[in-house]
């Protein structure tokens, strides 16, 4: 019973957040400057013109009738029509999520490979002054150096010395898989920088933790080497706080990772949202950042069902309110 | 069929004896382009498709529909698929299209015979039916090009191959407004009948037939099995990307990934430079940016012509050619720079005053500590150009704060509302292939799009209806004169520097036709033959 409401309170939880989010981002793009009038009639539309095209999208209705009607429709599937394409968003969106799911889950797993081991090698060898401080040097840098400086360096780097990668060009993984790699890889590397120095860090001060436990020093004392006691008593007491900064960091990145995708002209989720921006095509920013914060808020359930998994006792908690 | 031209190591030759390869160079404005900027290697065998990366799609509120493209980007996509009765040469002078032979019995009548051997690309024979429905369509409708096609009164069938266009008076620029996109020939048999509609379907006489496309990503054209013209086109297809970015498009050159970019940084033959196997040209265009100053905002001092005169007097407009568009653009007048018969810039009556005058300008409408904002968008080069004339400015005592919005606050700003919300904007005008026919916008009685920042000049609106008139000869070469002189004095919307396009390819990927100068921004104008090199 108490499992049920939880999952009712999470769910409902969920919908109020999706609400809130529909609320804003109707807003946000309406009260932008310049209208999509001009944008996608373009200067020389008469008034007349101007009005018919308002009145095909209901765009001059009170903003609160115009929000009724698109979270209506929403509720029934449809996501509306691009008034630039005049094709229905929902069929663009399916067409670029996979290009974004792609990109997302490549940056997830090399955060994951590369991230892990060195939070635990970092953990392990905390004593190793100078490692530390390098180590304390490479987070620092891989948090705080922006995607759009290190995608731009990378655009240029190798557009001179290409090394087998191209920048932009994207191909499909379906139409040829090794030229869709070879896209995909210098994207897929700027954002794994930052999601990898999150997943060390992270992966660091959680080992660092459990190290301190008493079960961890019983485990030296009875004399078992160092890769078991890591492997048996370390990683699986460490992986929640690992897992829950996993799942964050793959949320946000399937929910488009703009400025990757518009630097490396990749045909995301992420670039249609930064295009339609600026040509003020309501229906498809209002449709993006639903979608974006839907997947997100789905991934954060989901971690919160993982974490159950991974440790009973705090998904146990959890539901009963403790956590 | 269409005119062959000589091999591609000419191509070459033709870069580098015209400065415009990678290796940047002196300025080389449109008077000094050659006729061609490449031509494609006619001994290279047929097939093969070309990868082209452009910087942004079509994006008509009409959609794909041919006669509703209001922009270059819409006409040099929609010209792989769709023809006119007439095109324009490599000089700018008309040259058969669909039409295979015209004459003008009157000057006030155009009688077109039409080629016997024209099918659409489902197979059916062109008409002159069609021709007729889709003349009087454009004429229903509202597109901005009816503007450009001027007194047009009526498009009547003679005879199935021959058919009469009617002005209600003379208009010289005629054949070259009937020579772009959106007067292009439909097949209306289909759209009457409902089963082409041209805002979604593209079904013309042109070279290649639209197969696939996905807005802001990609476009693929294959071959038109039925085109007209004997062993054109030469390729099997062209397949087209949007990459907004210009970066991407130049890395693209430089990895092969692609064959052909379109380029819109001024900076793109000094950073392709000695990349292996690439070519980048400078082909001139008769676009060029011009400086609106807003005469309608409460207020404006801009309201006073001395003001807007001493702003003109101000402007050097050979170091923006020089240092706004990398020396690939030219100065011009309000007669694009490049076409045949253009008033010469350097003797405009405010390029032969100086900066004393225009101090003295200000003084006298008590403007001596003006400043104002100047809103320009992102799209390279506008930034530079913007900067010039803020450097310009400074020289008279004139601050210029420079506001660099997206295209949607920009558009707000200058078209939003009327009276205009803004001081002064920069944007650029499509010159088109006649220079009195970009002249017509300075009316905005007639243009629609300015009437919320530019008063009325009943002296200019005379000089702009004279320029497009008077018949071609020392009359019309007076008239042009008159235009640019009234523009000039004006100085509501002040022409400035044309707009290069810079066309990058891969020598190993393909052999292109360029031309030296594009009246309609179209660098795939010649794209039946271009050739396959790999």
């Amino acid at each position: 019973m108490r499992f049920a409401s939880w999952w009712i309170g999470r769910v409902a939880s969920a919908a109020g957040t999706l609400l809130g989010v529909s609320v804003l981002i109707f807003a946000a793009v309406r009260f932008m400057p310049g209208g999509y009038a001009q944008i996608v009639l373009g200067p020389f539309a008469t008034p007349g013109e101007r009005a018919a095209l308002a009145a095909r999208y209901g765009l001059e209705d009170p903003l609160v009738v115009q929000y009724g009607r698109w979270i209506a429709s929403v509720g029934r599937g449809d996501f509306g029509t691009s008034l630039l394409s005049k094709e229905p968003v929902a069929a663009e969106l399916v067409q670029r999520l996979p290009v974004t799911a792609e990109l997302a889950v490549l940056a997830a797993v090399a955060a994951v490979l590369v991230g892990v081991p060195l939070g635990v090698l970092t953990a392990v060898r905390s004593r190793d002054g100078g490692g530390a401080a390098a180590g304390r040097l490479a987070s620092g840098l891989g948090v705080s150096v922006p995607e759009f400086v290190l995608g731009s360096l990378l655009v240029f780097v190798f557009s001179r010395y290409a090394l087998g990668l191209t920048v932009g060009g994207y191909v499909p993984f379906a139409a040829d898989p090794g030229a869709n790699l070879r896209a995909m890889a210098l994207p897929a590397t700027v954002l794994a920088v930052a999601a990898t120095t999150a997943v060390a860090r992270t992966t660091r001060d959680a080992v660092m933790n459990v190290l301190t436990e008493q079960y961890v020093t019983a485990a030296v004392a009875r004399g078992e080497p160092p890769w078991f006691i890591v492997r048996h008593h370390v990683l699986r007491n460490a992986a929640v706080p690992v897992v829950i900064v996993l799942t964050v960091i793959t949320a946000s990145l399937l929910g488009g990772a703009l400025i990757v995708e518009y630097l490396f002209d990749l045909p995301g989720v992420g670039s249609y949202i930064v295009q339609a921006v600026g040509r003020r095509d309501y229906a498809v920013v209002q449709a993006g950042v639903l979608l974006a914060a839907t997947v997100f808020i789905l991934m954060n359930v989901i971690a919160d069902f993982v974490v159950g998994v991974v440790d009973p006792r705090l998904g146990a908690a959890a539901r009963n309110g403790g956590v | 069929m269409r005119t062959r031209w000589l091999a591609g190591g000419a191509a070459i030759a033709v870069l580098a004896a015209s400065g415009c390869g990678a290796g940047g160079g002196p300025p080389a404005g449109p008077q000094k382009q050659p006729a061609y900027l490449a031509e494609a290697d006619t001994g290279l065998p047929e097939g093969g498709r070309l990868d082209l990366q452009i910087h942004v799609d079509s994006g008509a509120a009409t959609g794909l529909d041919p006669q509703g493209a209001d922009t270059a980007t819409s006409w040099q996509l929609m010209s792989l698929v769709y023809e006119t009765l007439v095109t324009v040469g490599s000089d700018f002078d008309p040259e058969p299209g669909l039409a295979e032979k015209w004459e003008q019995p009157s000057p006030t009548k155009y009688v077109f015979h039409l080629r016997d051997d024209v099918e659409f690309s489902n197979g059916r024979a062109m008409t002159a039916d069609d021709v007729v429905g889709s003349m009087e369509r454009l004429l229903d409708g509202s597109a901005t090009w009816k503007g450009q096609l001027g007194p047009l009164k009526s498009v009547d069938k003679v005879d199935a191959g021959t058919v009469e266009f009617t002005l209600d008076r003379p208009y010289t620029p005629f054949l070259a407004a009937l020579a772009n996109v959106p007067a292009a020939v439909l097949p209306m048999k289909e759209v009457a009948d409902g089963s082409v509609d041209p805002a979604k379907d593209m079904l013309g006489t042109g070279p290649f037939v639209m197969a696939k496309h996905r807005q802001d990503v990609s476009w693929r054209f294959d071959r038109n099995e039925h085109y007209w013209a004997d062993g054109a086109p030469a390729l099997d297809g062209i397949d087209i990307s949007v990459a907004p970015q210009g970066s991407t498009r130049i890395a693209g050159l430089q990895d092969g990934s692609s064959g052909m970019a379109i380029l819109d940084n001024v900076d793109a033959p000094q950073v392709l430079k000695g990349a292996r196997d690439v070519e980048v040209g400078t082909q001139a265009t008769t676009d060029f940016f011009y400086l609106m100053l807003n005469t309608k905002a409460a207020g404006s001092k801009f309201a006073d012509k001395r003001v807007r005169s001493a702003v003109n007097i101000a402007m050097d407009r050979q170091l923006m050619a020089d240092a706004g568009t990398g020396g690939l653009g030219s100065p011009t007048a309000v007669t694009p720079a490049g076409l045949p018969g253009a008033c010469d810039p350097a003797e405009l009556p405010a390029a032969k005053e100086d900066l004393d005058r225009a101090r003295k300008l200000l003084e006298d409408a008590g403007a001596e500590d003006l400043s104002f904002k100047l809103a320009i968008y992102s799209t390279e080069p506008a930034p530079a150009i913007a900067q010039v004339v803020q450097q310009n400015l400074e020289k008279i005592g004139v601050t210029v704060d420079i506001q660099q919005l997206d295209e949607g606050s920009w558009a707000d700003e200058v078209y939003g509302a009327s009276p205009a919300k803004f001081d002064a904007a920069l944007s650029w005008f499509a010159g088109y292939a006649d220079p009195a026919m970009v002249g017509q916008w300075w009316n905005p009685e007639s243009a629609g799009f300015n009437q919320g920042f530019m008063t009325p000049d009943p002296a200019l609106d005379k000089a702009i209806d004279t320029a497009v008139s008077e018949p071609e000869g020392k009359g019309r070469a007076a008239a042009l004169e008159k235009l640019c002189a009234a523009v000039d004095a004006d100085a509501q919307m002040i022409p400035l520097v044309t707009r290069p396009l810079i066309v990058g390819y891969r020598k190993d990927a393909v052999s292109p036709s360029l031309y030296g100068t594009e009246g309609y921004g179209n660098a795939l104008r010649l794209a039946a033959d271009f050739r396959a090199a790999k």
